[in-house]
């Protein structure tokens, strides 16, 4: 699905990211943990196509070079990132952007594109299960949201699009423990043999309700090392440094 | 200039035909242009907008009379499809090069309204150089008395036709409209120009007296090449309020100018207007929101979006006279630049001679936020499609504050904004 080889980058001659190399098979679900600084939040920017960085390495996803694709095409070919900071947009509505981004991905997809009330079906169904209430589609697009209104909205778009491949940038922080939970049987519901999972965190937290079949810690632009849960366990009671 | 604008004057006045105390008043005015002159950037009001130069060098050999204006026996012909389809109903008024062409109030009682339309213009309370220019040249005057306690039931349309057979021509158009007290009109100014290269002067002046409410509306959004100076006069009675608002987009050059007087207690004035511009367009909104009675209330939003070489401008003025206590005055610009080449002049100006007052302004410009658009990309949509949401969103408050809602659907429409 996702293959990261041995990927550098830099932003203003500083280096991030230091030669990390990582793979994704389809249906598994991977953790990167990390402390502050150490380039997590650059690799979900990276492969989701923000620009400014200067960046050497490879990507394939669905074997194709990933920086062949334009930022709209990495998101119309299934890949999705939940924001760590999903961006307040004024005078959007949610409705009408969920709604424009939906059909975007359809339509480029080969799909009919959803009416008014057929995507007003759906995404009251979505909305529901994450316990969101539905006045929020009325709102302007994250304008006003709470931290954890913001993170669920980003869960809510993933529902919608059900993508091939999520990279979840820190979506746990900020949450409340309930908020945690809907936001982790959102990631549960989505999970396939098909669908994988890219789960950026800090803590243990978010891993206990999504168990993640591989745990990678990146420290200093790469991988310093993977394993699986035990691995996020370890880290909680002894930290970062001693590794 | 004045020779031309002297032997174009006999021409007009051999085909207006109009008294000869009207000629006399025609005269007096031409002479005051004369002297005066098209405003330039050293008067402080058109310091971004030098319209003698931009006339100057936009149009060659500037016309005040074309006998086209004057043929009654070519009927002047509106193609179906030079206006919009507007989808309401609604009285109208179509002017035709300057000409009144239509006037159809069907929807009224036609006894409560009292419409001249005549050669013999009155002159205009206002004393710069284009008002005298509109007196000498005008060839309608067209005078509208809403009576005393009647409201309109349907809108008005102005349709503001201009046919591709006049160039390089000064066209003028002048409109009085007096709302006695407690009445209501609901105006739409609306722009279809075929023509090129014009300099049309409007203007309007209105009385609206108490307890009324005039929505004066204007959309000048078809591309053409013409130069635009639009002057509104507003005074305002007791407890009435005016609310404007402006589509700024269509004209090469187009200056819009709104002075409210808000001559008695309680009335209200709000001005809202958007300013969405490409190529090498230049358009300003100048306002002069006087308050001049205790308890007065005036609210200004205006908007900008400049592409490519464009400029837009707003010059807002707030007065509060001594005797104005109480008043509540509020202004605020926002311009969104999408290309470094576009330019955006702002200022506000507060002149507060009172002390109990309430009064703010701001202005801010910048461009498109690139994380926001990094943003709405990662869901899908293309760098265009994020582009025209942010844009929408940016100006979706300045039309949320049309009342009006029909007014308010078509303006949507026109500008492809969406809820």
């Amino acid at each position: 699905m996702l293959n990261i080889d041995n990927l550098y980058a830099k932003i203003d001659k500083k280096a991030i990211l230091n030669g990390l190399s990582l793979k994704i098979k389809p249906g598994e679900v991977h953790a990167i943990m990390g402390p502050n600084g150490s380039g997590k939040s650059t690799l979900a920017n990276i492969l989701s196509g923000k620009q400014g960085y200067e960046i050497s390495g490879n990507v394939s996803y669905e074997n194709k070079n990933l920086f062949d694709l334009a930022i709209e095409e990495r998101a119309h070919k299934g890949l999705f990132l939940a924001f760590q900071y999903p961006l307040e947009i004024p005078g959007v509505n949610t409705s009408n952007f969920l709604k424009t981004s939906l059909n975007a991905i359809r339509k480029s997809n080969g799909k009919k594109e959803l009416d008014a009330l057929e995507f007003l079906k759906i995404v009251k169904e979505k909305a529901s299960k994450l316990k969101m209430d539905e006045k929020f589609l009325n709102r302007q697009l994250n304008v006003g949201f709470s931290g954890g209104e913001k993170k669920k909205n980003e869960i809510l778009q993933m529902s919608l699009i059900e993508p091939k491949m999520a990279i979840l940038d820190e979506t746990d922080s900020g949450l409340d423990i309930d908020a945690l939970k809907i936001v982790a049987n959102g990631v549960n519901t989505l999970r396939n043999k098909e669908r994988s999972f890219l789960i950026i965190t800090h803590y243990q937290r978010l891993l206990d309700y999504i168990k993640p079949d591989f745990v990678h810690v990146l420290m200093k632009g790469k991988i310093a090392k993977s394993g699986c849960m035990e691995l996020a366990e370890e880290l909680e009671k002894v930290g970062y440094e001693k590794l | 200039m004045t020779n031309q604008i002297k032997t174009d004057f006999d021409k007009v006045i051999k085909n207006l035909k109009p008294s000869k105390e009207n000629i006399n008043l025609r005269k007096k005015s031409l002479n005051k242009f004369i002297n005066l002159g098209f405003p330039q950037k050293k008067e402080e009001d058109w310091k971004f907008f030098d319209l003698n130069q931009i006339i100057s060098s936009n149009i060659k050999d500037l016309k005040f009379f074309d006998k086209e204006l004057f043929n009654k026996k070519n009927k002047i012909l509106i193609p179906k499809n030079a206006l919009p389809l507007i989808l309401f109903e609604h009285n109208k008024i179509v002017i035709a090069n300057g000409v009144v062409h239509t006037i159809d109030f069907r929807y009224e009682d036609l006894k409560k309204i009292n419409i001249t339309n005549t050669v013999k213009n009155q002159s205009s309370n206002t004393n710069h150089s284009l008002a005298y220019l509109n007196s000498a040249f005008t060839t309608n005057y067209l005078k509208i008395i809403i009576k005393k306690n009647y409201s309109l039931n349907k809108p008005v349309i102005l349709y503001n036709f201009t046919n591709e057979k006049i160039t390089s021509t000064n066209i003028n158009q002048r409109l009085d409209i007096v709302l006695e007290d407690n009445s209501r009109l609901n105006l739409i100014n609306l722009f279809t120009d075929y023509s090129s290269d014009n300099f049309i002067n409007i203007n309007h002046e209105f009385k609206v007296g108490k307890d009324s409410i005039l929505k004066n509306y204007k959309i000048d959004d078809k591309e053409n090449s013409n130069i635009k100076y639009f002057y509104n006069n507003i005074d305002l009675d007791q407890n009435s309020l005016v609310e404007n608002f402006i589509l700024s987009s269509g004209s090469k050059f187009i200056k819009n100018e709104i002075n409210c007087n808000l001559q008695a207690k309680y009335a209200s004035a709000f001005v809202s207007g958007i300013i969405n511009l490409d190529g090498a367009k230049q358009h300003e909104i100048k306002t002069n929101i006087n308050h001049l009675a205790e308890n007065t209330k005036s609210y200004q939003l205006i908007k900008s979006v400049l592409n490519e070489n464009s400029k837009g401008i707003f010059q807002g003025k707030i007065f509060v006279d001594s005797i104005a206590q109480k008043t509540n005055g509020y202004q605020l610009s926002k311009a969104l630049l999408l290309n470094e080449n576009a330019e955006f002049d702002g200022k506000p100006e507060l002149e507060i001679y009172a002390d109990d007052v309430k009064c703010s302004h701001g202005s801010t410009s910048g461009s498109l936020d690139e994380n926001s658009i990094f943003y709405l990309m990662s869901r899908g949509l293309n760098h265009k499609e994020a582009k025209k949401l942010l844009i929408n969103g940016f100006l979706l408050d300045v039309v949320e504050k049309i009342t009006d809602l029909e007014i308010k659907k078509l303006i949507k429409e026109i500008i492809g904004v969406s809820e």
